[in-house]
């Protein structure tokens, strides 16, 4: 009886290689929606920032690269521009349980609150749909929608590919620009850049 | 000594201060790496190697300039003396790392970078040159990534220019491991999302694990599987192309060609032919869609190439025994179905198993074909028993009883013989796979590990579908020819294609191990057939005869402990051609020097095609040859292909960074280096 088992297992595991595959989103295209819990177990929707700009960050707090922007300030001062100028601001964690970053709603309350950051929610994604669904690669990995839902910006957060504290202040800050640019009604110049930092701790070995 | 105590702990105090802050500074780095010139004592107005050696700790991976989707390259900033000038940092060929969907290009274990260093020229001898280097790296494990930096000084000293011979052994290594520049042009395009370069690299040349490694950002989708084919003398990849890869005006990179070899090349925008014979798709990962094709088309094939070995010789008489058996059970569906599970789980799990072992000797870093098992000669010697032995069952010789290991449990009855004959199916089927599964299996092993298995897996269910089938519709069993006399008969008739696959594994044997392994494992076979047929004849006569088996098998075992495990005939290239042309060695060079003969120096790798035309076209000819032969003109080749480092720095003291290089020395006169493109006549000229 149990060779049926084992059959069916043989199977089960033929189908579960059609897993979520990492995807991703086309610049100047409709930026696809989603739907996440956040940090105190409300339920987020992009859709419902519609008419307003938004912006996406990938985070993992363990990530030197996401403590250098932390660690300065640059990441809760670049944060407070965009919310100033009435763009919602959507921090998502895609790490996994049991891998680094990953942080239940509680310890992500606790974290927001003494890093000071200004972010108008954090996003738990510890099955990785949405950021597998972005294409996020690193963290920092930033996006940004313009009121009319089409992606204008992905890539990393500045043009300093390092984790050097001292290297911000000579940076070109891609989202603060393409906020800019969005707000004054220009098309975005760079439009993409290379993300730079950790990998996105997604579950699964390969 | 009480006073003394408080002033004691106070002291300590302030040691423990002073020491704090430079234990942190000292903390070791996840990657150790080290600054070394592989000459102290470098000559002024020459080149000294510079290496940064990485030691990466267990688990812990470095990056190449190019990190993939995450990570980060290193930077170097060097300080160095007035007139100094440091070349780029070179890097080894990096390898693949696949973590949660994400590629990575990394090193994971010691490795080096080089860096070539200018001394300026007229420093009188004995001038100190101190030259030092701050490095950022990022070190990662699977987990977690740490910003690493450190600074390195070494003090040089004008000199000659020495080297010391451990030290030059150990740059030797380093270089080789360094991508060889292709010498050639590649190109590029951009077409509906697909990225595909083509790059010239001759058909003879071995490309097992072609993978692009992208030097320029933006060209491609790093986690996705490339597709590789070889057409002629041109290697294509194509892989899904990065959003912003149409706008690129030149890509550089490294192809990979096994694990530890590459090429390095510039590719142009231009025409990249279609076609060509595909290799297999490599780099697996999720790429969107890309991957579920790939393993729904390699599972269709595997799927295929199972049934296909339904009707194999070496597949076909169990297969047959089973459904005569699984007919003579009647019309008790119940029991036909069991039987009909129970065989494709036998069939999937030793698939499946199978896949699993090859896939640990993968991960081993072993270089493990599909029949991996076969290129093993003590396995091969196992089957030529295991066939032979069946064959001389059926053929009647003897009979299986009660007593054996895989036999007995084949024959029982139910559902427990049933799965022991999928097991014995799907393991003896594995010799037959090779010619119709290639490409399946070839993805098979480069893709992520559950998605391998999957192929290994469909392989096995094709195997057993034609048994399931007749499990399940009953229609097919009553049209299946009733039990009957005939199948004595049948059996002996099915011992043939048994034989014939003992033959051919008695070939393969003889292949990797020389008439004389062959041989032996016949004489092992012969040695079987005598004892099998001692037990037939007391069989017959009523008495149980198994021990017989027992000298047998030691014969066996003995054997298989001496078996050679390589071939006895050498296969060496083509010796000289018709130029008679002498391996490439210095002392060579300087011993035909002083004969006072002409020289004519080539050096040429596998995968050069310049250097496989001029061969073709201009070097290898009669009329050069004659000319040649005419004034004594001596032929040394230098084959590069393997990335020799005593002919890498002939070169490189010859101002080239690879091949190909021609070389004319007249008696008395310097060297004179030839054009890269060479015709008859040029070489005709030289002779006359």
């Amino acid at each position: 009886m149990t060779l049926r088992y084992w059959i069916g297992g043989t199977v089960a595991a033929a189908v579960a290689v059609a897993a979520p595959l990492l995807a991703e989103q086309t610049t100047g295209a409709k930026a696809g929606n989603f739907r996440l819990n956040d940090a105190s177990g409300k339920v987020v929707e992009l859709s419902q920032f519609a008419g307003k700009t938004v912006v996406l960050e990938w985070h993992n707090p363990g990530c030197p690269f996401v403590q250098k922007h932390y660690d300065s300030g640059n990441m809760q001062k670049t944060q407070a521009a965009a919310r100033a100028q009435g763009a919602v601001w959507l921090t998502i964690n895609s790490g996994a349980p049991g891998k680094q970053g990953f942080m239940s709603g509680a310890e992500a309350q606790k974290l927001v609150a003494t890093q000071g950051a200004k972010s108008s929610y954090y996003l738990l994604d510890p099955k990785g749909v949405v950021g597998k669904g972005y294409g996020a690669k690193t963290t920092p990995h930033m996006y940004v929608i313009a009121p009319d839902g089409t992606l204008v910006y992905q890539g990393g957060i500045d043009d300093k590919p390092t984790a050097n504290k001292a290297d911000i202040a000579a940076a070109r800050n891609h989202v603060l620009a393409a906020l800019g640019e969005v707000k004054a009604g220009k098309p975005v110049s760079v439009k993409e850049a290379r993300p730079y930092g950790c990998s996105v701790k997604y579950e699964g070995v390969s | 000594m009480k006073t003394s105590m408080p002033l004691l702990r106070f002291v300590l105090l302030i040691l423990a201060l002073i020491a704090t802050p430079a234990m942190a500074q000292r903390a070791p780095t996840h990657i150790a790496p080290r600054l070394i010139a592989e000459s102290e004592v470098p000559a002024a107005g020459r080149t000294v190697m510079l290496a940064l050696a990485m030691s990466p700790e267990k688990g812990w991976h470095g990056y190449w300039a190019n990190p993939g989707d995450a990570g980060i390259g290193p930077e170097f900033k060097w300080t160095l003396p007035a007139g100094a000038k440091a070349g780029p940092a070179q890097f080894p060929v990096p390898h693949r790392l696949l973590i949660g969907g994400l590629m990575n290009y990394v090193y994971e274990g010691d490795y080096a970078h080089l860096i070539a260093l200018d001394i300026p020229a007229g420093l009188a001898p004995g001038t100190k040159l101190p030259i030092s280097l701050a490095v950022d790296w990022l070190a990662c494990t699977e987990e977690i990534c740490v910003p690493e930096s450190g600074s390195f000084a070494i003090e040089l000293t004008v000199g000659d220019g020495t080297i010391d011979g451990a030290r030059k052994a150990q740059f030797d290594r380093w270089r080789a491991a360094l991508p060889r520049p292709l010498g050639a042009d590649a190109r590029f395009q951009v077409k509906d999302g697909v990225f595909r370069i083509g790059v010239p690299l001759p058909a003879s040349a071995a490309a097992q694990d072609a993978y692009f490694f992208p030097l320029t950002d933006g060209a491609i989708d790093y986690a996705a599987p490339q597709t590789v084919r070889r057409d002629g003398d041109l290697l294509t990849i194509e892989v899904k192309a990065h959003g912003s890869a149409a706008s690129l005006q030149a890509v550089e990179g490294v192809l990979a060609l096994d694990r530890d070899t590459g090429l390095s090349f510039k590719a142009a925008p231009g025409a990249v032919a279609t076609g060509g014979a595909l290799l297999g798709s490599d780099g697996g990962a999720e790429g969107a869609g890309g991957l579920a094709g790939t393993i729904a088309t390699s599972f269709g094939l595997a799927l295929l190439g199972g049934l296909l070995l339904n009707i194999m010789p070496c597949v076909f008489p169990i297969l047959s025994l089973k459904a005569l058996s699984l007919a003579r059970s009647g019309e008790d569906e119940r029991t036909a179905r069991r039987e009909a599970l129970a065989y494709t789980a036998g069939v999937v799990l030793v698939c499946v198993a199978l896949g699993a072992a090859l896939l640990g000797l993968r991960a081993a870093g072993a270089a493990a074909g599909w029949a991996f098992q076969l290129q093993d000669p003590r396995v091969i010697l196992v089957l030529l028993l295991l066939v032979s032995g069946i064959a001389l069952n059926l053929a009647g010789l003897f009979e299986i009883g009660s007593i054996g290991v895989g036999g007995a449990l084949v024959s029982s009855g139910g559902a427990s013989g049933a799965f022991w004959t999928g097991a014995l199916a799907a393991f003896i089927a594995t010799p037959c796979t090779g010619p119709f599964m290639g490409a399946a299996l070839g993805a098979a092993l480069v893709l992520p590990a559950t998605a391998a298995l999957t192929i290994f897996a469909g392989l096995g269910i094709g195997l057993a579908l034609p048994f399931l089938l007749l499990g399940f519709v009953p229609a097919l069993r009553r049209r299946l020819p009733r039990p009957g006399g005939w199948m004595e008969t049948f059996r002996r008739l099915l011992s043939i294609p048994m034989f014939l696959t003992a033959l051919g594994l008695a070939w393969i044997l003889g292949r990797q191990s020389g008439v004389n392994g062959m041989t032996m494992g016949l004489g092992a076979a012969l040695a079987l057939a005598v004892a099998l047929w001692w037990i037939g004849r007391r069989q017959s006569a009523g008495r149980p005869g198994w021990f017989a088996l027992a000298p047998a098998l030691a014969v066996a075992i003995a054997l298989i402990v001496v078996l050679p495990r390589q071939p006895a005939q050498a296969s060496t290239a083509e010796a000289g051609g018709i130029l008679a042309a002498e391996p490439f060695s210095e002392t060579r060079l300087a011993a035909l020097q002083k004969e006072g003969r002409p020289i004519f120096v080539y050096f040429t790798a596998d995968w050069c095609l310049t250097c496989k035309v001029n061969e073709k076209g201009a070097i290898e000819r009669a009329e050069v040859a004659d000319a040649f032969k005419a004034k004594q003109v001596a032929v040394l080749v230098g084959d590069w292909t393997d990335g020799d480092p005593a002919i890498g720095r002939f070169i490189e003291s010859h101002g080239r960074s690879g091949v190909p290089l021609y070389l004319f020395y007249q008696p008395g006169a310097a060297p004179r280096i030839l054009p890269q493109v060479l015709t008859p006549s040029t070489l005709t000229a030289l002779a006359g």
